[in-house]
């Protein structure tokens, strides 16, 4: 028998139509709950329900494929080069939010405030408007908030950078762990980092509820408030998912799955947390400092 | 392959699976994981969704017959122009292409499936919902979004229907699933291949497609970062795109071009591919020029990413702006004029027989370089100023995705409908229907070129009386060009039901590549044993590698 | 200083994309990408500290409304 040769096709699967039909209910809700339908919040609740369901239900039924070692190498490499260029994909989604944070600053501000050919823009449109950056002082104040002011780098922002690149750290002595097969320092490392990770994001909930309450910086205060909510809102979301998944390795590592032999699932979460460090640390530096 | 000790360990079932065919009933299509079934279902998808988007070209074609409001709202003309460009880029064309690209690339890199199987599934999976949330926002109050399929702030997002926020989360829907369906085939295509096959043996198909799934991940998600922030400017009090709040809707016009301009090549690249399949078989000699047609491609998907603000040039930039997009637009015409030298250069004294596929793909290469004629007028900056928005701007951009990208589905299906079912379409009735629609089609499309230069505006419902010779004649191509499709409907039908059996591997007499050496029609399984490298090299050899 | 910073970044955008590649790449049992990702790691925290000493020595601002 050449079994051992083949490479692994599944014969069928129910998740996938599941997963379509949680997705469809998911954002059809979100969309009807937008315009005030009631029926369209229960929608959206049951979708993200089904979702979880099925993100379970799906990669359960991997892990216990890829214990059972019917994937060989090739197996191996497929999702490898899946997980790799999803990544890709995210990096470009967050390229779409640093490119508007980068041209509303550079350019579209500057250009409401009369710069280069768009002396008359300022003039016709908002005579009064100062381009600065920060954005506090909107041009149409009357549509939009005006935040007292804004976070500030030495406060939360400072502590949540150490916060995620010690994490980032703890998370790297677990890999070399893994790869040295010292168990107790992998769970020790990850335990360490899913800690860090639940620090940063209730300081970010903490940094959220201090811009709405005192500082009246709201995702309505123009063109800043916009491109720093959504940035660092993205930024949480993926923290959040990584959270889980870090969670997941954990709970796998404690049950003896993973060795210095095989690890993608460890190797996937362990690169897509460092990417989701290095993003935050992109939004430090961009927003905060230059 | 690698074999280590704990391969050995093997589940049996699942060595077993491997030589199952396939379930019964309707659940074979829901649960499949076969790459022959998925091209198959996103093929028939993509069928329905161009007849939908066909339909509504009709209405459009009917309102524009003569001159005056005949038949429909303004605001539902604009739903129709809206929908129906929404609906055959990201409906029909795309899918269509991903299609081809299941049924095929596994056949011809002599891979036993795609690499991640279940994930292909749901890659398809998704289409009906999404397309069905498009489609439903036509029933909505307020009406389904008008405001064209570039979707530009303010009008989607200040001034448009309730409906558009389901249009947003199914323009997210199509793209996860296009991102998805780019991974599986960028995996298959760099892990799957037979291990013999080097990159520089492979076909150009799987070449233009291995670029364009690295286009679609790069752009795919651009388009859901733009969406997204549509979605909270008209919800949540964000001002992306809005001037009063410090953005700008110029914004969203870069951030979409900055998807738009690598869609186009997303929707044009794949088409290369298949007429760089068809012709050297029709014209029995090798590829001319195999390794610069894949540098070509690989030129046209990067040169697509920095051109993207020559569809903006009436939006104020500044001048060097202008020029630098004008130049590297242009520039883009020479990686594509190597292509069409190629091709032509490929059917140069050879011994040329003109079955089906082979017109289509003929008729590409005329009709599509007519195409990137006028793509190249409008890339003048100064030139486009008079251009922008008009006829002309529909004309040329109809002849690149109707005669280029759509004729070249067409061929493929004609190509490898044989190898997909075993049997022969009509080959008298393909040719009627390929005359009827190629004349047709120059009916309808060239005389918008006149339409366009003499400024008549694209997306109005109503026009001034100077235009409605050309636009009669265009609206009677139009209808003839539809009513070609019923005849297409019945020619596919007609060949999976009672089409004469083909048993030869080969079907066509000197078509090369690993996909006719598999039996005809194609077994559920194909490839569990990777091809010989002898056999991987005489079949490349013939389609000009090496 | 934006500049020096900036490298920093390509480089630890440099050692983030080179793990990548080598987990696409090499499989279990190599030990290049956590030594990229050792890397990246330790580039960060040298930026991080780098801008605290920038600021400190009053080399940059952080943005904020003056």
């Amino acid at each position: 028998m050449q079994s051992n040769n083949q490479y692994f096709v599944p014969h069928g699967s129910y998740w996938p139509i599941v997963g379509s039909v949680g997705m469809a209910s998911l954002l059809g809700g979100f969309a009807s709950s937008l315009h005030g339908n009631v029926l369209g919040t229960g929608l959206m609740v049951l979708g993200l329900v089904i979702i979880i369901f099925m993100v379970f239900g799906w990669m359960g039924q991997v892990v216990l494929e890829s214990e059972s070692g019917i994937y060989n190498k090739q197996v191996d490499r497929s999702f490898r080069m899946g997980m790799g260029w999803f990544i890709f994909s995210e990096v470009m989604f967050f390229a779409a939010f640093f490119g508007a944070l980068w041209y509303a600053r550079n350019l579209a501000v500057p250009w409401l405030g009369g710069e280069g050919n768009n002396f008359f823009t300022g003039q016709v449109l908002w005579p009064d408007f100062k381009a600065v950056w920060p954005l506090i002082q909107v041009p149409d104040v009357s549509k939009y908030t005006v935040p007292k002011g804004i976070i500030h780098a030495w406060e939360i922002p400072a502590i949540n950078t150490l916060a995620l690149l010690t994490s980032g750290a703890t998370l790297t002595w677990a890999h070399w762990a893994l790869l040295n097969n010292k168990r107790n320092q992998i769970i020790a490392g990850l335990i360490a980092t899913i800690v860090l990770g639940v620090i940063f994001l209730a300081l970010q909930v903490a940094e959220y509820g201090e811009a709405y309450q005192h500082l009246d910086l709201k995702l309505t205060s123009g063109i800043y408030g916009s491109t720093f909510f959504m940035l660092t809102g993205f930024h949480g979301l993926h923290v959040t998912l990584g959270t889980i998944m870090l969670i997941v390795i954990l709970m796998r590592v404690i049950r003896g799955h993973f060795n210095p032999e095989n690890h993608f699932g460890f190797e996937g979460v362990a690169w897509y947390w460092h990417f989701v460090d290095v993003v935050w640390l992109g939004l430090f530096i961009f927003v905060y400092w230059l | 392959m690698a074999t280590t000790t704990s391969d050995v360990q093997i589940d049996i079932d699942a060595h077993d699976e491997h030589h199952h065919g396939p379930d019964k009933g309707l659940m074979r299509w829901v649960k499949t994981t076969n790459h022959k079934d998925i091209g198959t279902l996103y093929l028939w998808f993509a069928f329905t969704m161009l007849l939908i988007g066909g339909a509504m070209a009709m209405v459009i074609r009917a309102e524009l017959f003569q001159p005056g409001l005949q038949l429909v709202e303004p605001q539902f003309f604009n739903q129709m122009t809206t929908l129906h460009g929404l609906i055959m880029v990201f409906g029909a064309i795309m899918p269509a292409f991903v299609g081809l690209a299941n049924w095929q690339i596994p056949l011809m890199i002599g891979a036993p499936d795609m690499a991640l199987p279940r994930m292909n599934n749901w890659s398809f999976w998704i289409l009906p919902f999404a397309g069905a949330m498009l489609l439903s926002t036509l029933f909505m109050e307020g009406g389904g979004p008008a405001f064209g399929w570039t979707f530009y702030a303010p009008l989607s997002t200040t001034f448009a229907p309730d409906s558009t926020d389901f249009f947003i989360f199914a323009i997210h829907m199509l793209g996860f699933s296009s991102i998805m369906g780019a991974i599986n085939i960028i995996a298959t295509v760099m892990n799957m291949r037979a291990p013999d096959m080097k990159l520089m043996d492979m076909p150009l198909f799987v070449w233009t497609w291995l670029i364009t799934a690295f286009l679609l991940i790069a752009a795919m998600p651009v388009l859901a970062g733009a969406v997204t922030m549509m979605l909270t400017d008209r919800n949540f009090g964000t001002s992306f795109f809005d001037a009063a709040g410090g953005g700008d809707p110029v914004m969203f016009q870069h951030i979409f071009w900055f998807f738009g301009h690598p869609e186009v090549y997303i929707m044009i690249l794949p088409a290369f591919g298949v007429v760089s399949q068809i012709i050297p078989t029709f014209a029995r000699k090798p590829l001319f020029g195999y390794s610069s047609m894949v540098y070509a491609t690989a030129s046209i998907a990067l040169l697509s990413f920095v051109v993207w603000a020559h569809h903006m040039f009436l939006t104020g930039m500044p001048i060097a702006g202008q020029m630098y997009f004008m130049y590297a637009t242009i520039m883009i015409s020479v990686p594509t004029g190597v292509k069409v030298f190629n091709w032509v250069t490929t059917m140069w004294r050879g011994s040329m027989t003109f079955e089906t596929p082979m017109l289509w793909a003929v008729a590409f290469v005329i009709l599509f370089t007519i195409g990137g004629f006028s793509g190249l007028m409008l890339g003048v900056a100064p030139v486009d100023i008079q251009y922008h928005d008009t006829y002309f701007v529909v004309a040329h951009f109809h002849y690149v995705l109707v005669t280029g990208a759509l004729f070249s589905i067409i061929a493929a299906v004609f190509y490898w409908l044989p190898k997909w079912c075993g049997r022969m379409y009509n080959e008298k009735l393909a040719k009627i229907h390929f005359w009827w629609a190629v004349i047709s089609v120059n009916v309808l499309f060239f005389p918008q070129h006149f339409l366009g230069l003499a400024g008549m505006p694209r997306r109005i419902p109503d026009y001034s009386t100077q235009f409605a010779d050309f636009n009669m004649i265009s609206s009677i191509g139009g209808f003839a060009f539809g009513a070609s499709f019923l005849l297409l409907t019945y020619i596919i039908v007609n060949c999976i039901r009672n089409g004469e059996p083909v048993k030869d591997e080969r079907v066509w007499e000197s078509a090369r590549g690993l996909e006719w050496t598999v039996a005809t029609p194609a077994p559920y399984h194909t490839f569990n044993e990777p091809p010989k490298k002898a056999e991987i090299l005489n079949e490349s050899s013939h389609i000009g590698a090496h | 200083m934006k500049y020096i910073i900036l490298v920093f970044f390509i480089f630890i955008i440099y050692s983030l994309g080179s793990a990548l590649y080598y987990m696409m790449k090499d499989g279990d049992g190599s030990r290049r990408m956590v030594k990229a990702l050792t890397m990246r790691i330790s580039l960060s925290i040298l930026l991080f500290i780098f801008v605290i000493f920038a600021f400190w020595m009053g080399w940059i601002q952080p943005t904020g409304v003056t």
